[in-house]
């Protein structure tokens, strides 16, 4: 028996992704494929998402010149793909209104989500409330405590949200229980997946919905320098950030850079960087890179950023990063810390702690010599507020 | 019309390798044997276990705890022959980090007679799904609630069934009886399950599993009325882990042949 699927299910020379679902998951993952599908050559669709991108989310956001943190780093030209400025303030709005409109046209009448930042579960929050879907995230306990802005945000918009104790309660237990959940009641529901991973078509719908970042990035880019950068950079999580900035930069000759969290050591269960530290591996549905102890299970990960602590990379970044087409950078703790501080003092702009991991890097690109960069300002920090004071000592 | 089919077993317990303690399970499937079962499915403990409620969490989470390694898992079932045939029931990444020969290797000396994958659908990983049926390991087909008859008859003939000459073990097809995760489900509705098996008898003669939400001796008494074997896991499980022995655990479930 064949699939079933009509799209490509894997990525790259090593063929990463596919669909490692249980069989409950495989009639409800066909039928999401087929309406995608259906969708994506649909007008009367596509008319209403972008009437949507452009009317609740804010869309095209802007491109902003960062000329004083420019100067500071040494770098000629810095601009600044500004996905905070989206309604919910962070990219991940583009994904969660598209799929909900999506799980509408299929008939479905509740939503689940996941969540690590909160971002994508205020996204998806405030994506239910305005098609008249309900709505159920699950977050694990500690990104509850550490992003308590989001959870109260979520729950203004009428979600549930479901905490997640299993385990060191981050976005690893919280998609565990979402998949589950799903599992329960997949006649009903639709699973609106933040990142880009999980089993086949996932990937390639998050990726689809978030290139809306790169294709705006690309053409503001041009028409207000008149030319590509030498670097266009984002940070990475899943790699629904990463991929929606830099997919649509692949075909140009520039350098494209994802930067995971270092978090605060080089030791398994210190940081979030899969590429140096994870192993082939199969998590969540797809075969990508995974940061595993020699049993093949899960290692425990560690990051000041919610976003990014996360043991694995989604499979179709995984596969750009292995055949050379994205580069890959880590930021510290500390680093994504500066990163902030700097473009706070250099610019007025309070970057989420995903996003610092990106201009954490800036410093070492312009003492390689780089002059020009575009970067993938992926979320806003009020989120972030309690952390930034604590590690910083900025006082309310 | 149904095919006619013999019950070939009466009872497939499910217990987690680990839970109580590794040092416990030779005398649990001993005592399993004793009471007559010919096969039993034995979790391998995985840190994500996606397709499992609270109680096999808790108790693979345990085992993990205790030092139940994949490895030591199988390393401990070598040599064992007062065993009942066993599946072992995991998640695909454990055994990919293992390798096709390790795993084979190590499954050689053991009572494992098959694997079933909860996330590894067919196809996925053709080379290490065809090289252990080859080497003797066939993985068990799931169907479930959502798998539309024409699916159940492609993957019943992608897991094709060995025949009547081929213990248990590698013939069942395992009939998940409810939407959602393992666990133990109060008064869960066995009608349409029941409606179920009665298609899926009508592909063949295939013996068939059922399991999901299944504890209670009237539930399993009604599903071998159907001609399946009931499966009965979270419950057993959370038996075992508060101390019952497997014989008193198991013996108001279930009738013995006589």
């Amino acid at each position: 028996m064949t699939s079933g699927f009509t799209l490509p299910s894997r990525f790259g020379r090593q063929g990463l992704g596919g669909c490692y679902a249980p069989e409950t998951l495989l009639q409800p993952l066909l039928d999401l494929e087929a309406a995608f599908v259906a969708a994506a050559s649909d007008p009367a669709f596509q008319a209403e998402l972008k009437a949507e991108l452009r009317h609740f989310v804010g869309r095209p956001t802007p491109l902003t010149p960062a000329p004083r943190l420019a100067a500071v780093l040494g770098l000629r030209s810095l601009y600044l793909k500004r996905e905070d400025l989206t309604h919910t303030g962070a990219h991940k709005i583009n994904n969660a209104l598209a799929q909900a409109l999506l799980a509408r046209r299929m008939g479905k009448t509740e939503i689940i989500a996941e969540t690590g930042a909160g971002q994508h579960g205020v996204a998806t929050a405030a994506a239910c409330a305005r098609l008249g879907l309900s709505c159920t995230v699950y977050m694990g306990v500690t990104d509850m405590a550490r992003q308590a802005p989001n959870v109260a945000r979520m729950r203004l918009f009428g979600a549930k949200v479901e905490p997640v104790e299993a385990g060191q309660g981050t976005l690893k237990e919280a998609v565990n229980e979402a998949l589950r959940a799903w599992a329960g009641n997949c006649n009903k529901a639709h699973y609106i997946l933040g990142s880009a991973l999980g089993p086949h078509p996932f990937p390639t719908l998050v990726r689809t919905f978030q290139t809306v970042i790169g294709e705006e990035a690309r053409a503001q880019a041009l028409e207000q320098c008149g030319t590509l950068p030498e670097v266009v950079l984002a940070c990475a999580g899943g790699g629904s950030n990463g991929l929606g900035l830099l997919v649509p930069f692949l075909q140009d000759p520039l350098r494209r850079i994802a930067v995971e969290a270092g978090g605060h050591g080089a030791g398994l269960g210190e940081h979030a960087a899969r590429l140096d530290g994870g192993r082939m591996g199969v998590l969540h549905g797809c075969r990508t890179l995974l940061l595993q102890d020699d049993h093949g299970h899960t290692a425990e990960t560690a990051s000041i950023s919610a976003g990014l602590d996360y043991p694995a990379l989604g499979p179709e970044l995984a596969a750009l990063i292995l055949d050379g087409h994205v580069e890959v950078r880590r930021a510290s703790d500390e680093e994504a810390l500066e990163g902030a501080r700097l473009l706070c003092e250099a610019e007025g702009i309070l970057p989420a702690l995903e996003s610092s991991h990106a201009l954490a890097v800036l410093p070492a690109l312009a003492r390689d010599g780089v002059t020009s960069v575009l970067l993938g300002l992926s979320g806003r920090g009020d989120k972030d507020l309690s952390t930034y004071q604590a590690r910083t000592g900025a006082s309310a | 019309m149904t095919t006619p089919r013999t019950l070939m077993n009466p009872l497939l317990p499910f217990i987690m390798a680990g839970d109580p303690s590794l040092e416990a399970l030779p005398g649990i499937l001993s005592a399993a044997r004793a009471l007559g079962l010919e096969a039993m499915e034995l979790g391998l403990p995985h840190s994500d276990p996606i397709a499992d409620g609270p109680v096999l969490q808790a108790a693979a989470h345990r085992a993990i705890q205790r030092g139940a390694t994949p490895r030591r898992v199988l390393e401990s079932l070598a040599g064992l022959t007062d065993s009942p045939d066993l599946i072992l029931f995991t998640y695909v990444n454990p055994l990919l980090q293992i390798g096709t020969e390790t795993l084979i290797r190590l499954l050689a000396p053991t009572p494992v007679k098959a694997l079933l994958v909860v996330d590894l659908p067919y196809g996925e990983e053709p080379a290490f799904e065809a090289d252990l049926r080859a080497a003797g390991y066939p993985m068990v087909p799931l169907l479930t609630p959502t798998t539309t008859l024409d699916r159940a008859r492609g993957i019943l003939a992608d897991r094709p069934d060995p025949g009547p000459g081929s213990p248990f073990a590698q013939r069942f097809a395992y009939v998940v009886a409810r939407l959602g995760v393992t666990g133990t489900g109060q008064g869960t509705d066995l009608t349409p399950v029941a409606r179920r098996v009665a298609d899926l008898q009508t592909l063949g003669a295939r013996p068939l599993a059922v399991g999901f939400g299944l504890s209670d001796p009237e539930s399993l008494a009604a599903i071998r009325a159907l001609g399946a074997t009931p499966v009965v896991g979270s419950a057993l499980v959370q038996e075992l882990a508060n101390g019952k022995d497997l014989r008193t655990a198991l013996l108001p479930r279930w009738t013995p042949a006589t």
